[in-house]
C-alpha cells in the first residue's frame, strides 16, 4: 500500500516531542524495534512513558496509535466491529486491527486496567506467529512487517485484582522507568514548564517529599507530570505557595491528616 | 392576690397560707418554720431569693430543698446549699443560673447525700458555690450528673473529689476532669486505698493524669502525622521513618519533659504541659523535625569518657545547631518551624541555662544581637568550621572549648535541674555512649543521666493507663468464676470416629466463652506500622467495591446495541415477524452478596515468638483485623470467632465479633484480648461456626480457618482422627451451600490443610510475615468468584 495513502497518516507525528534520556532506554528500544519486539514499559504515573513512546515513533518514522484501556474495555474495541449500516452490517477496524494491517506502532496505555480475557487478544500478536484473528469475520491478519506493540503498565497498582497474566508478561521486553534523578529532573520541569533552574529544583525537591510518603499515606508520590503543571501554574504569575498547593497538595490525597503533614513537609522545603 | 402580700415582712413569721399557684414553696415555707435552728437563715435566704426570683419561678428550688431535707441532709448541708443559692444569684445571670438550675442542684446533691452521706454532699455543694461561675447552665447540669455517679462509684471519696475541683477545673475542661473522675472509678475498681489515693489527687496515675490536663492535642493523637513528616523529609535515608514512642508526662511541679532520642528511637513527651492547640502541633512538629535530623545528619554516639556535665551539655548544643543549619541547608523552611522557639534574649544574669539558651539561638539566627563575649566567640567558631559541617567531632571541640570559657568566669552549672531549651531540643542524652565505665563516672554525670534511666524504668513498670488496662470483668457483674472460666455450655456436637466408621453423637461439648478485652491500640498500633500493606488492601478494597461490571445482553435500553439481537431483529422483520425489540447491551454493577465467617485458632502452638518478638497469634490478630477492616470497608456480612479446646468436653468458642454487630473499638478490644492457649479440636468449632453462619441470608457463605497447626486435642491419640472428621465437617458444610477455605499456616508445607479443606481452599502460607497480605489477597479473590 502506498505510504501516502496510509489510514495511519493522521497517526504520525510531526514535530520532535522532547525526550529526556535517562538510562540506555532509547538504544534498547531500537534494538527491539529491530526484531519488532514487543515492549512493556513499567513505572509510576506522569514519569514519561507516554512522552518516550510518542519520541520514539518520530524518532523511528512510525505511525503511533494509542489507545487508553479501561474497565469495561473488550476485546472488540482492540479488534474492531461490525456496525450497522443503511445497507446492512458494515466492518470497522478497531485501533490495534489497523496498526496491524497498515504497519504502525500501537501503545495500550495502562493495560491493567482492560478485563483479564481483553488482553489475550494480544497473545498471538506477540510471539513468533505475529497475526490477529479477528473470529467474527473469520479473517486472520499476518502483522504488517512494521507493526509493533508497546503496553504500559504501572506497578504501583498492581494488586491481587489487577495484575497482568503470567502468560502475558513473560512476552513482553521490559523498560523500567522511575522518575528522573533531580537534576535531570528539574531540567525537564524547567524545559516544560518555563520556569528558572531554581524553581524547578525547589519543585523537584518538594515531589521527593511526597514520593517518600508513598505507603505512608499516599498511595503515589507527585509525578514529573505535576510539577510541570505546577512549574506552569507559577509561570503564568500564580504565587509559589499557592500553585504547589493547586498543582500537588490538592490533587494528591484526600486524607486532610495527610494534606496537613504534606502541607508542614512542604513548608520545609519552601525558602 | 397573694403576691405582694407574700413578700409583707409582718406575715413571714406566720406560717403560709396553701395556694395552688406555688405549692412546694408554701410546702417548704411550712416546714422551715417548724424548725427553731433554720428559721431566720431560711427567711434571709428566700427574702433574698425573692428579690430576685417570682414565686412561681422559685418553685423548682423550693423542690430541690425539700428533697435536700427529705434526705436528711442535715442543717449544714441545707445552710450551705442557701448560701450557695443566694452567692450564685447574685453573681450568676439568670441564664447562667437560674433558679431551675439551683432547684436542680438541689436535687443532685440530695442524690449525692443518699449515695455518700450528707457530709460528702456538704462538700460537692461547696465545691459547686466556687466553681459555678466557671460553667454554663448545661456544663453545671454535666457536672452534676459526674458528681452523682462519682458519689455512687466512690461514696468515701467524693468529698476529697469535690475539695480538688477549682484545681481540676482551673488546669482542664470540664470533660477531662469528667475523663479523670471515670478514670479514677476504673482503674481502682474496688480497691479502696487506690481509690482514696486517686480522688487525694496522690496516686501516680492520678497525678499523670492531672499532668495531661489543658495540654494537647499530645503524642497519641499526632504521632501518625509526625511520623509521616519525617518520612516525608528524609525518607530516602536508612532507618527512616523511625519508630516515635511516647514518655510519660512528669508529675506537676517536676522539670518539664524534653524529646528523647535512644538509638533509631524518638520519644516524645505524652503532652507538652501547658501548651494546646496549635501550639502544641508546632511544637511536636519542631520536636520531630530535630530529633529526625539528629537521626540523619547525626554521626556515632560520642564516648562518654571524663566528660562532664557542663561538657557535654555545651557539646550537644554545638550538635544541635550542626544538624540543625544541615536540616536547613536542604529544607531552608524548617527555620520557620524552629525560629519561634528561639526567645530568649540577652540578659545580665550569669545563668549557666540562661547562656546556653542564648548560644543556641546565636547559632540559630543570624540576626541576634547579644554584647556576651562568649556568645561571640561561640559564633565565630563555627562560622570557622561552616565549610566541614558534615563531621559532628566539630561539636565536640567547639562545645569542649566553651565549657571550658563558662567554667573559667566560674558560671555554675546546674547538672541535675538541667533542662534543655527551646522546648523543641531533645534532652541530648540519645548523643552519648554511657558506655560500660559505670564506675568511673562522675557522680555528676550520673545524676543527670540517672533521670532518663528512671524514667525507661517508669515507663516499664507503670501501671497502664486505665483505658489500657484489660478490664476483665466490668465492677459490680460477678460471675461464679468456674463458668467464666470454661465458659457456658451451648451445644453438643458429634465427632467422625475415621476407625470405627461412624458418628459418635454428642461427643463434644462446645462452650462459648467471654472473651476477655484487650488494649486495642496495640492492635491500632500494629495496623498502623503496616501502613504501606494497608494501603494495599485499601486499594482492593476501593477496586471490589466498584464492583466489576456485568454485561446484560438483550436488554431493552442500554448504551450499545447487541449485535446478534439486532440482526435476528433485521432478519426477523424482513421475514415478516415481529421483531424483538431487545437489542441492546447493558451493564449493570454485580451485587455483593456475601457473608464470611473468620474462624481463628488459638491453641497452644500460636505463642510462638517470631525474631521479631511478636508471637504467631499476634500476627494472626494483626491479619484479622486488617481483613475486618477491609470487610467493614466493603459492608459485607462478618463475624470473627476464635477456638481452642481441652479434650471433647471442653471446646471453647470465642465470640469476637457477631454477624449483628459492627465491628468496632469493643470488637478490636476482644480480639486485642485473644490469647494462647490449649489445642485444636478443629471439627467441633467448624460445626459450630457452621450453625452460626448458617443463621446470616446471604447468596454466598464462606469460613475462613486460620490455623497453624494439626488438629489435635489432648484426647485424642491420633491426630489423623481429627483431621478425618475436620474434613467430613468441611464436606457436609459444603453439602450446605458454605464453603470453607483453610489458611493455614505451614512453613514446612507438610500440613494436613490440603486433607482437610482440599487442595484447591487451603493456602499454606510459608512465610508468616506474609499473612495480612495473604489472607486479605485470599478474600479477594474468593469473593469475586
Amino acid at each position: 500500500m502506498d505510504a501516502s495513502t496510509s489510514p495511519l497518516d493522521r497517526y504520525r507525528i510531526a514535530a520532535e516531542p522532547f525526550y529526556q534520556p535517562v538510562d540506555n532506554e532509547v538504544s534498547v528500544f531500537e534494538a527491539a524495534w529491530q526484531h519488532r519486539l514487543p515492549v512493556m514499559l513499567k513505572g509510576p504515573t506522569g514519569c514519561g512513558k507516554t512522552r518516550f513512546v510518542e519520541h520514539m515513533a518520530w524518532k523511528l518514522g512510525r505511525p503511533l496509535v494509542t489507545v487508553a484501556a479501561h474497565e469495561d474495555m473488550t476485546a472488540a474495541d482492540l479488534a474492531g466491529r461490525f456496525l450497522l449500516g443503511p445497507e446492512g452490517t458494515m466492518w470497522q477496524d478497531g485501533p490495534l486491527t489497523l496498526a496491524v494491517r497498515h504497519g504502525g506502532i500501537c501503545y495500550l496505555d495502562e493495560i491493567v486496567e482492560a478485563r483479564q480475557d481483553t488482553t489475550v487478544v494480544i497473545h498471538p500478536l506477540t510471539d513468533a506467529r505475529r497475526v490477529l484473528p479477528l473470529e467474527k469475520r473469520g479473517e486472520l491478519i499476518h502483522a504488517h512487517p512494521d507493526f509493533q506493540l508497546v503496553i504500559s503498565y504501572n506497578p504501583g497498582y498492581q494488586s491481587a485484582v489487577k495484575d497482568l497474566k503470567e502468560s502475558t508478561k513473560q512476552r513482553f521486553i521490559a523498560l523500567d522507568f522511575d522518575y528522573p534523578e533531580p537534576v535531570l529532573e528539574a531540567g525537564i520541569v524547567a524545559r516544560e514548564a518555563g520556569t528558572d533552574t531554581e524553581l524547578a529544583g525547589l519543585l523537584v525537591t518538594i515531589a521527593g517529599c511526597t514520593r517518600r510518603l508513598r505507603g505512608q499515606g499516599l498511595d503515589e508520590g507527585a509525578s514529573t507530570r505535576m510539577l510541570i503543571h505546577t512549574g506552569r501554574l507559577v509561570a503564568g504569575g500564580v504565587p509559589l505557595e499557592m500553585a504547589v498547593r493547586a498543582g500537588i497538595i490538592l490533587p494528591i490525597t484526600d486524607d486532610a491528616d495527610v494534606r496537613e503533614t504534606l502541607g508542614a513537609a512542604i513548608s520545609a522545603c519552601l525558602p | 392576690m397573694t403576691l405582694p402580700t407574700a413578700s409583707l415582712p409582718t406575715l413571714n413569721l406566720a406560717a403560709p397560707a396553701p395556694s395552688a399557684a406555688t405549692p412546694f414553696g408554701d410546702e417548704l415555707r411550712r416546714q422551715m418554720h417548724g424548725r427553731a435552728l433554720l428559721r431566720a437563715s431560711f427567711e434571709e435566704t428566700w427574702q433574698a431569693l425573692r428579690r430576685r426570683y417570682e414565686p412561681a419561678a422559685l418553685e423548682p428550688w423550693a423542690t430541690g430543698v425539700l428533697e435536700l431535707a427529705k434526705v436528711n441532709a442535715g442543717p449544714g448541708c441545707l445552710l450551705a446549699f442557701w448560701r450557695a443559692s443566694v452567692t450564685l444569684g447574685r453573681r450568676l445571670p439568670p441564664d447562667a443560673l437560674g433558679a431551675a438550675g439551683l432547684g436542680a442542684a438541689g436535687l443532685a446533691a440530695a442524690n449525692v447525700c443518699r449515695a455518700a452521706g450528707a457530709p460528702a454532699a456538704l462538700a460537692v455543694i461547696e465545691a459547686f458555690e466556687r466553681i459555678a461561675e466557671r460553667l454554663d447552665a448545661e456544663a453545671q447540669r454535666r457536672w452534676w450528673t459526674m458528681m452523682t455517679a462519682t458519689a455512687q462509684g466512690a461514696p468515701d471519696e467524693i468529698a476529697l473529689f469535690a475539695g480538688h475541683m477549682p484545681t481540676l477545673l482551673a488546669r482542664g475542661s470540664l470533660a477531662e476532669v469528667e475523663a479523670f473522675a471515670t478514670a479514677g472509678r476504673r482503674a481502682a475498681g474496688r480497691d479502696r486505698a487506690r481509690r482514696r489515693a486517686f480522688f487525694a489527687l496522690e496516686d501516680p496515675l492520678s497525678r499523670r493524669l492531672l499532668a495531661r490536663m489543658g495540654a494537647g492535642p499530645g503524642f497519641a493523637e499526632l504521632e501518625v502525622g509526625l511520623r509521616r513528616l519525617l518520612a516525608a523529609l528524609w525518607g530516602d535515608r536508612p532507618g527512616f521513618p523511625p519508630s516515635l514512642q511516647p514518655l510519660p508526662v512528669p508529675e506537676i511541679g517536676d522539670a518539664p519533659r524534653r524529646a528523647n532520642i535512644a538509638g533509631p528511637v524518638i520519644r516524645l513527651p505524652e503532652v507538652f504541659s501547658g501548651v494546646t492547640g496549635a501550639a502544641s502541633h508546632a511544637l511536636y512538629r519542631a520536636a520531630s523535625a530535630h530529633a529526625g535530623a539528629h537521626l540523619a545528619y547525626g554521626g556515632p554516639r560520642f564516648t562518654l569518657g571524663k566528660v562532664k556535665p557542663v561538657q557535654m551539655a555545651c557539646i550537644n548544643l554545638i550538635e544541635d545547631a550542626r544538624i540543625e543549619t544541615l536540616a536547613m541547608a536542604r529544607f531552608p523552611g524548617l527555620r520557620r518551624l524552629w525560629a519561634p522557639f528561639h526567645v530568649t534574649a540577652p540578659s545580665a544574669e550569669p545563668l549557666a541555662a540562661l547562656l546556653l539558651a542564648r548560644i543556641a539561638r546565636a547559632l540559630f539566627d543570624p540576626g541576634y544581637q547579644d554584647p556576651d563575649a562568649l556568645i561571640a566567640k561561640a559564633r565565630a567558631l563555627f562560622a570557622e568550621r561552616s565549610d566541614r559541617l558534615d563531621d559532628p567531632a566539630l561539636s565536640f571541640d567547639i562545645g569542649t572549648r566553651l565549657a571550658n570559657d563558662l567554667g573559667q568566669r566560674r558560671i555554675r552549672f546546674d547538672a541535675r535541674g538541667h533542662v534543655v531549651e527551646p522546648a523543641y531540643r531533645d534532652d541530648g542524652l540519645g548523643l552519648w555512649d554511657f558506655g560500660e565505665e559505670n564506675a568511673e563516672r562522675t557522680e555528676e554525670v550520673e545524676l543527670a543521666v540517672d533521670a532518663a534511666r528512671i524514667e525507661r524504668r517508669e515507663e516499664e513498670n507503670a501501671p497502664q493507663p486505665p483505658e489500657a488496662a484489660p478490664q476483665p470483668e466490668p465492677t459490680g457483674r460477678a460471675r461464679p468464676a468456674p463458668a467464666d472460666e470454661r465458659g457456658r455450655i451451648v451445644a453438643r456436637y458429634p465427632e467422625w470416629d475415621a476407625q470405627a466408621g461412624l458418628e459418635r453423637a454428642d461427643w463434644t461439648t462446645l462452650r462459648e466463652v467471654e472473651p476477655a478485652l484487650g488494649d486495642p491500640r496495640t492492635l491500632a498500633r500494629a495496623l498502623e506500622r503496616a501502613g504501606p500493606l494497608r494501603a494495599r488492601i485499601a486499594r482492593l478494597v476501593r477496586a471490589a467495591k466498584v464492583g466489576r461490571a456485568v454485561r446484560l445482553k438483550r436488554q431493552v435500553e442500554g448504551h450499545a446495541l447487541d449485535l446478534d439481537a439486532a440482526i435476528e431483529a433485521a432478519v426477523s422483520r424482513r421475514v415478516g415477524e415481529t421483531p424483538d425489540e431487545r437489542v441492546f447491551t447493558a451493564s449493570a454493577l454485580r451485587q455483593r452478596d456475601l457473608a464470611v465467617l473468620v474462624l481463628l485458632d488459638t491453641s497452644e502452638s500460636t505463642r510462638e515468638r517470631l525474631p521479631d518478638g511478636a508471637s504467631v497469634l499476634d500476627i494472626e490478630k494483626l491479619a484479622v483485623a486488617m481483613l475486618a477492616e477491609a470487610m467493614a470497608g466493603l459492608g459485607d456480612e462478618m463475624a470473627l470467632a476464635a477456638f481452642a479446646s481441652a479434650g471433647r468436653d471442653d471446646v471453647r468458642y470465642i465470640h469476637v465479633k457477631r454477624f449483628t454487630e459492627r465491628y468496632s473499638e469493643d470488637g478490636a478490644a476482644r480480639l486485642a484480648g485473644l490469647q494462647s492457649g490449649l489445642s485444636t479440636r478443629l471439627g467441633a468449632a467448624l460445626r459450630h461456626a457452621g450453625e452460626e453462619i448458617a443463621g446470616v441470608r446471604a447468596f454466598r457463605k464462606l469460613i475462613l480457618v486460620l490455623t497453624d497447626g494439626e488438629p489435635s486435642d489432648i484426647d485424642v491419640d491420633r491426630p489423623s482422627d481429627l483431621v478425618a472428621d475436620a474434613r467430613r465437617v468441611v464436606l457436609g458444610l459444603r453439602a450446605r451451600g458454605i464453603d470453607t477455605f483453610g489458611v493455614t499456616l505451614d512453613p514446612g508445607g507438610v500440613g494436613s490443610g490440603a486433607a482437610i479443606f482440599g487442595t484447591t481452599n487451603t493456602m499454606p502460607v510459608r512465610r508468616i510475615d506474609d499473612l495480612p497480605m495473604r489472607l486479605s489477597e485470599l478474600y479477594f479473590r474468593l469473593a469475586r468468584r
